[in-house]
């Protein structure tokens, strides 16, 4: 990209990127339509719950603490699946993943003594380490079996839980009587907002292990952007054949995106476990590998666009969790929602027509080269 | 402790009819997930959204069972809520150009969502859901067979999801090996391009695949709500759409092996609820087993797969020298 003008590259990808605006705009807002029509059916105002939504998870101050709470965690586990899905490794144990890289930060947390400044990154560290540990299984039994990875890791992401559980409930037990392990020591906790300032995000546990999930999402922006590596995951995640063609080793990018995507799994966990819980209680957060999924899904399978993605999602669960105390209405609407957009976005064919407008018609092609430009 | 001790203890507690009885009852959601499973796999499609599709039935069931008084009005309103979803699921992943993963991925999280929210929105309650009103399937006494000493304990007195799931797998067999339909399902698994060059149509192979795999899953969800414990739980699915998927690996894909080898996994829960309650071994490493069984077979088998093509591929070279 060095003789071309920022002006011309505009030009030229403009088409493509207006197409796909388009597309995922169309898809918010008939998945938004048809979730209107279930909210009248039972008897909701969408309006007034869409307006509600808004207002509590972004509009008002303890809305916004509750979003970042929420969306901490999301963020790792959706860039966790973007990554993988553009690298083409299905990781779908990614929730797998997340827990054991929890319950290696708890241990790390309460069992080790050391100054914080040690402590802490040593706990983070071996929440990484615990899930690419745990998505090591599935990369193993596809590099030396060739094993499909998606059904190993559906299989790996129900061993963890159990074994999980299984910890939490025999050998870590703190008290005889509650499933959960003793807490971590002060020293390996990330500080909530609400240590540094008691007005700020009063009532919430929002913690500054935001600012880790906002690192992850630039460093691996980066990384894809910018690197050898990222280039090759991503000439990986476009065409396998084509890339082993070019001299990839199509071996060390598989065990790579695998590991790392399993890694920020894993340290996902472990800001939740030291940010939030400070212990780990049985079964706190099912779920939160597969809204990763989906959030990097409704991103569009890019980085960015999944760290977004997942603060939305994070956005819609606080709003959701507002709606359900004042207006009754079930939580789980917002996921029914989300889950209509991400149908018609992951549907390209229905989206055919838009490439009959004139400046989307070259769609096609472009979208190929623009993926490979560095 | 002498032999006769151990066998009889293993007789008392491990292979007595009570416990036979439960590995069937167990097995029939697995079997009928299995199948689900089984079929898009023969037609070379990767399907995970069975969980989602089986939850989905579970509610169906209960809901046509709780207006209608009827198991059978149930039955058939989770059939078609199988053909819907499945035929959902199909026409944007395979029409559509879907990823079928992210489709399933998809399906599967919106099933959980939307069940509970259908609970609470049609039931108006929160959980769980069980009534007067909600009319399950009865035992069935098989005339002939419930009068013969043992075998009559075993075969009789099931629920009818329970015999229509044998003989479901008996169907399979029959389709996919002695008809020309099933002849063209696994030609599509095999080699999707040589099977278009055959003139059979890829495309509407695989959609149907996917419809019939919606109706496997409607019905094990119509098993969990109706056929043994009557009443709807958020979840109730628990994984026995995976657990399906690891079954008709671990049967390599087979209708006769995933029978099988579901009796293995659901004598499996059956033994590990009885330690469970006796407090003998934690539960936790129970429910992991059908996965690590999985892992460890695909593992195994994969091992000696490669072992016999590499002992093939030698004795041909050994026998290429003297000519």
């Amino acid at each position: 990209m060095t003789a071309t003008t920022f002006s011309a590259r505009l030009k030229r990808n403009l088409p493509g990127t207006l197409n796909r605006t388009l597309t995922v705009l169309l898809s918010i807002l008939l998945g938004v339509l048809v979730g209107s029509l279930i909210m009248i059916y039972y008897g909701f105002d969408p309006i007034q719950i869409y307006s509600s939504l808004l207002q509590g998870a972004f509009l008002s101050e303890k809305g916004r603490f509750v979003t970042i709470q929420r969306a901490t965690p999301l963020i790792f586990t959706a860039i966790a699946s973007a990554l993988a899905f553009r690298t083409g490794v299905f990781n779908v144990g990614v929730e797998g993943q997340f827990f054991i890289g929890a319950i290696t930060a708890t241990y790390i947390g309460y069992a080790v003594k050391l100054p914080m400044i040690i402590h802490l990154p040593l706990t983070l560290f071996f929440g990484f380490l615990g899930g690419a540990a745990w998505a090591y299984i599935p990369t193993l039994m596809r590099q030396k079996l060739g094993v499909s990875e998606i059904i190993t890791t559906i299989m790996t992401n129900y061993i963890a839980t159990n074994l999980v559980s299984y910890l939490c409930n025999y050998p870590m037990k703190a008290k005889p009587t509650v499933a959960e392990t003793p807490f971590v020591q002060p020293t390996a906790t990330l500080p909530q907002f609400i240590d540094f300032n008691p007005q700020l995000g009063r009532g919430t546990q929002a913690n500054v292990g935001i600012f880790i999930a906002i690192a992850v999402v630039i460093i691996m922006w980066y990384v894809f952007k910018r690197t050898k590596v990222g280039y090759e995951w991503r000439l990986v995640g476009l065409s396998s054949a084509f890339s082993e063609f070019s001299g990839i080793n199509l071996t060390r990018t598989f065990i790579g995106g695998m590991l790392v995507s399993g890694g920020i799994a894993g340290l996902g966990g472990a800001v939740e476990i030291l940010g939030v819980w400070r212990r780990y209680k049985d079964l706190f957060a099912l779920g939160f590998g597969f809204k990763g999924n989906l959030a990097a899904l409704l991103g569009g399978q890019t980085i960015l666009g999944s760290g977004f993605a997942a603060l939305f999602y994070g956005g819609m669960e606080s709003g959701a969790l507002d709606l359900s105390f004042t207006m009754g209405v079930p939580r789980q609407l917002i996921d029914i929602v989300v889950g209509m957009i991400i149908f018609f976005m992951a549907a390209e064919g229905i989206w055919d027509f838009t490439k009959k407008i004139k400046w989307a018609r070259d769609e096609q092609v472009r979208r190929t080269t623009e993926n490979l430009e560095v | 402790m002498d032999f006769e001790v151990i066998t009889d203890i293993l007789m008392r507690y491990v292979f007595n009819i009570a416990n036979m009885q439960g590995m069937l009852r167990l097995a029939t959601p697995i079997v009928l997930a299995g199948l689900c499973a089984l079929i898009t796999d023969r037609a070379g499609i990767l399907n995970i959204a069975g969980e989602g599709m089986i939850l989905f039935g579970a509610w169906t069931a209960v809901a046509g069972s709780y207006f209608y008084h009827s198991p059978i009005v149930g039955l058939m309103a989770a059939i078609a809520s199988g053909l819907i979803v499945s035929g959902l699921f199909a026409l944007f992943s395979l029409k559509f150009r879907a990823n079928i993963i992210v489709m399933g991925i998809a399906i599967n999280i919106f099933a959980t969502s939307s069940t509970i929210f259908l609970t609470r929105a049609v039931f108006k309650v929160a959980g769980s859901f069980s009534s007067p009103d909600l009319i399950g399937f009865y035992p069935i006494q098989i005339p002939l067979i419930k009068d013969i000493p043992i075998l009559g304990e075993l075969l009789s007195g099931y629920t009818f999801p329970v015999y229509l799931t044998w003989l479901l797998v008996f169907l399979t067999w029959v389709f996919l090996y002695r008809t020309p339909w099933g002849l063209h399902l696994r030609a599509v698994g095999e080699n999707p391009q040589a099977a278009e060059t055959l003139g059979i149509n890829v495309g509407m192979i695989r959609f149907l695949a996917v419809m019939a795999s919606g109706v496997f899953a409607a019905l094990a969800g119509v098993y969990l709500s109706l056929g043994d414990l009557i009443g709807y739980t958020d979840q109730m699915s628990a994984g026995r759409g995976f657990i399906g998927m690891a079954v008709n690996t671990f049967a390599g894909g087979a209708p006769v092996g995933v029978f099988l080898s579901s009796l293995l996994f659901g004598f499996i829960d059956k033994i590990g609820g009885r330690l469970q309650a006796e407090n003998i071994f934690p539960i936790y490493f129970i429910n992991m087993l059908p996965y690590l069984i999985t892992l460890l077979a695909l593992t195994y088998f994969t091992i000696r797969k490669t072992r016999m093509a590499r002992a093939k591929v030698a004795k041909i070279k050994h026998e290429k020298v003297p000519a």
